[in-house]
């Protein structure tokens, strides 16, 4: 039972008369601005996480690239596609270029919370990147405000796990990106027919899909060390075979490149909490009847 | 709150409705919702949690209160004069202003199917049907709540979604209307309006930010392609198209430029405030021979900062043991 006092909280601002000030200042016309609005998709807790680390929000910025994959890229063939490969990083590499162009105008120094979209079809490649452009309050940046407008950094990280990088003394430069494409592997109607009956590792499975993951992230991996990252955090992976194709298996990876701006990695220290509020034991009536609860937790 | 302007106009500011809806001749609720509104129970949309943090704020509910239209689609079909120009040289039958862009096809006159130009075409009169739609269904929650004379609607929630199979589309919005213990009524009597509800609109507050309204916006891009988006578009190896992948830049330019227009509709609305909490969702409806027709909706929180930011101390990690 709380018994009201907390000597190490600090003063809860009353919120009703914060409430009837923000009523008052609608309660008359709002003077004409010629202020041009912020526009963000972070929600009220990452703002105020983002402000706490000195860094404001200025604009919702999105780049967008479409890109063809040549006729015949999916027929049946052997190993790797290389051509559908190369549309992917390509359409991720313009789209990429496109946000960052967006940031430049707004004079941002980076995007955080990036939401990534990629649709394979048949005859293109869609990248869609939306977040927020955002920069440091006062406009200050420990890389040079020329240098961080003009190479702003692109993160998929949401504000709280940008807030914590940054406060471990790491920043992210930019998206890692890899895919990797193959057909799926054929055996001879000799083999396929001797397997029937056994049960037995398919190898040229196992290689080609082994080998195709592998290349998605190498590729991921590169593409970090190519934006100036000295690694990856966040690592998402995608797979499945394509819906149009289906003899064709593809594999993405992609993250935030990030990289020590500090002189060494700084520990966050987190503290430890044991949380009192446990699940609670009640009575159970099956206990009554021999039954071999003696409680329940709900 | 028509023409594009869904939820622009805050309290106090020009293209607010006139004076409350309650017994006035011309107001369009139904009989039904005039008898619920006349009750003396509360009701709410408000979860529980947000419930007691709205009681915390201050805020007292008075009505669930809702907005409803149904658009018919219009806009295409035998007989529209909505297509593009006649020629490379002439837009399309836009209003000034609007975004167009000609490609023309680097192969000379090749057949009359050939297609020899394309344009990119925004489409303001599938954004003004939109927002007609959209600002009709909200016009008429605000009318619900200023009939309640509340202060403000909390927790709204809109969707746009099509009525069985004739072809309209519905849109409505819900929210909870609530008047601030010992507040002022806003500015010309019209209802402020947010998404947010609960915490995260006392977390709002606390931050020094006051909802203002709902706002949104439609952008709608048409892409009539040209001889080499459709090649590249449709698969089709042709003499000039590129033999490797390749940017489809019609195509990608169409993409940007609709939620381009969609961030500067938005924008329109602001009037200096700030948008909160954006979504953008985006539909491409691909049509034939590289056609395609991108929408873009854009919504959120406009917010006004109603005093200096303090900043919050950053919060310390923790671990849990449990």
């Amino acid at each position: 039972m709380s018994t009201g006092f907390d000597p190490g909280a600090a003063p809860r601002p009353d919120v009703r008369s914060e409430m009837l000030l923000g009523a008052r200042s609608l309660a008359a016309p709002a003077p004409p601005s010629e202020a041009r609005g912020i526009t963000s998709d972070l929600s009220v807790d990452e703002a105020l996480l983002l402000h706490a680390a000195g860094w404001e929000p200025l604009d919702l910025v999105c780049g967008v690239a479409v890109v063809s994959v040549p006729v015949g890229v999916w027929n049946w063939g052997r190993g790797a596609i290389s051509l559908a490969s190369d549309a992917h990083d390509q359409a991720v590499d313009q789209a990429a270029a496109q946000l960052r162009g967006e940031c430049s105008k707004v004079h941002g120094h980076g995007v955080v919370g990036v939401r990534v979209e990629v649709s394979v079809r048949t005859h293109h490649i869609d990248v869609e990147l939306v977040g927020t452009a955002v920069r440091p309050i006062g406009g200050k940046d420990a890389r040079g405000t020329d240098a961080a407008q003009a190479m702003p950094f692109v993160s998929d990280l949401s504000a709280r796990d940008f807030t914590l990088l940054q406060r471990a003394g790491w920043m992210p430069v930019g998206l890692a990106f890899g895919a990797s494409f193959v057909y799926a592997p054929r055996r001879t109607a000799g083999t396929a027919m001797k397997q029937t009956r056994q049960n037995v590792e398919l190898t040229n499975y196992t290689e080609a899909m082994y080998s195709a993951r592998e290349s998605a992230m190498e590729k991921m991996q590169h593409s970090a060390l190519h934006t100036g990252g000295q690694g990856v955090v966040e690592v998402k992976v995608t797979e499945g075979p394509m819906s149009f194709a289906r003899h064709a298996v593809g594999f993405t990876a992609w993250g935030t490149a990030v990289r020590l701006v500090a002189e060494a990695h700084q520990f966050v220290k987190p503290q430890v909490v044991l949380p009192l509020d446990d699940a609670v034991v009640t009575f159970d009536a099956e206990s009554l009847r021999g039954g071999a609860a003696k409680g329940r937790r709900r | 709150m028509t023409d594009g302007q869904v939820g622009a106009a805050g309290p106090g500011e020009p293209g607010e409705p006139a004076g409350p809806a309650e017994g006035a001749p011309g107001t369009d609720l139904p009989e039904a919702a005039v008898r619920r509104l006349e009750s003396t129970a509360f009701s709410s949309g408000l979860t529980v949690p947000d419930f007691a943090a709205c009681l915390d704020l201050g805020l007292q509910p008075v009505a669930l209160v809702q907005g409803f239209c149904v658009m018919q689609w219009g806009w295409y079909g035998q007989g529209s004069g909505y297509m593009r120009g006649m020629s490379p040289y002439v837009g399309g039958p836009q209003s000034a202003g609007s975004y167009s862009e000609t490609y023309r096809c680097p192969h000379g006159f090749v057949s009359n199917e050939h297609r020899s130009w394309g344009q990119n075409l925004e489409q303001p009169w599938v954004e003004a049907a939109w927002a007609q739609g959209y600002g009709s269904a909200y016009q008429r929650m605000i009318e619900e709540a200023t009939a309640h004379g509340a202060h403000g609607v909390i927790g709204v929630v809109d969707r746009v979604s099509s009525v069985a199979d004739t072809g309209t589309t519905e849109f409505h919005f819900l929210g909870t209307a609530v008047t601030v213990d010992g507040g002022p009524p806003p500015a010309g009597g019209v209802p402020w309006s947010t998404y947010l509800a609960g915490q995260r609109l006392t977390k709002s507050i606390e931050a020094g930010f006051m909802p203002v309204a709902v706002v949104a916006a439609l952008a709608s891009v048409r892409v009539w392609a040209y001889c080499i988006t459709e090649y590249l578009m449709e698969g089709n190896m042709s003499w000039g198209s590129p033999t490797g992948p390749h940017l489809i830049e019609q195509v990608s330019k169409a993409h940007m430029a609709v939620r381009q227009l969609a961030r500067k509709h938005v924008r329109q609305q602001l009037t200096g405030d700030e948008l909160h909490g954006a979504t953008i969702d985006v539909v491409a409806r691909e049509l034939s021979q590289g056609d395609e027709v991108i929408d873009c909706t854009l919504r959120g929180n406009r917010m006004r900062r109603f005093k200096d930011f303090d900043q919050v101390e950053l919060p310390r990690p923790t671990v849990r043991l449990s």
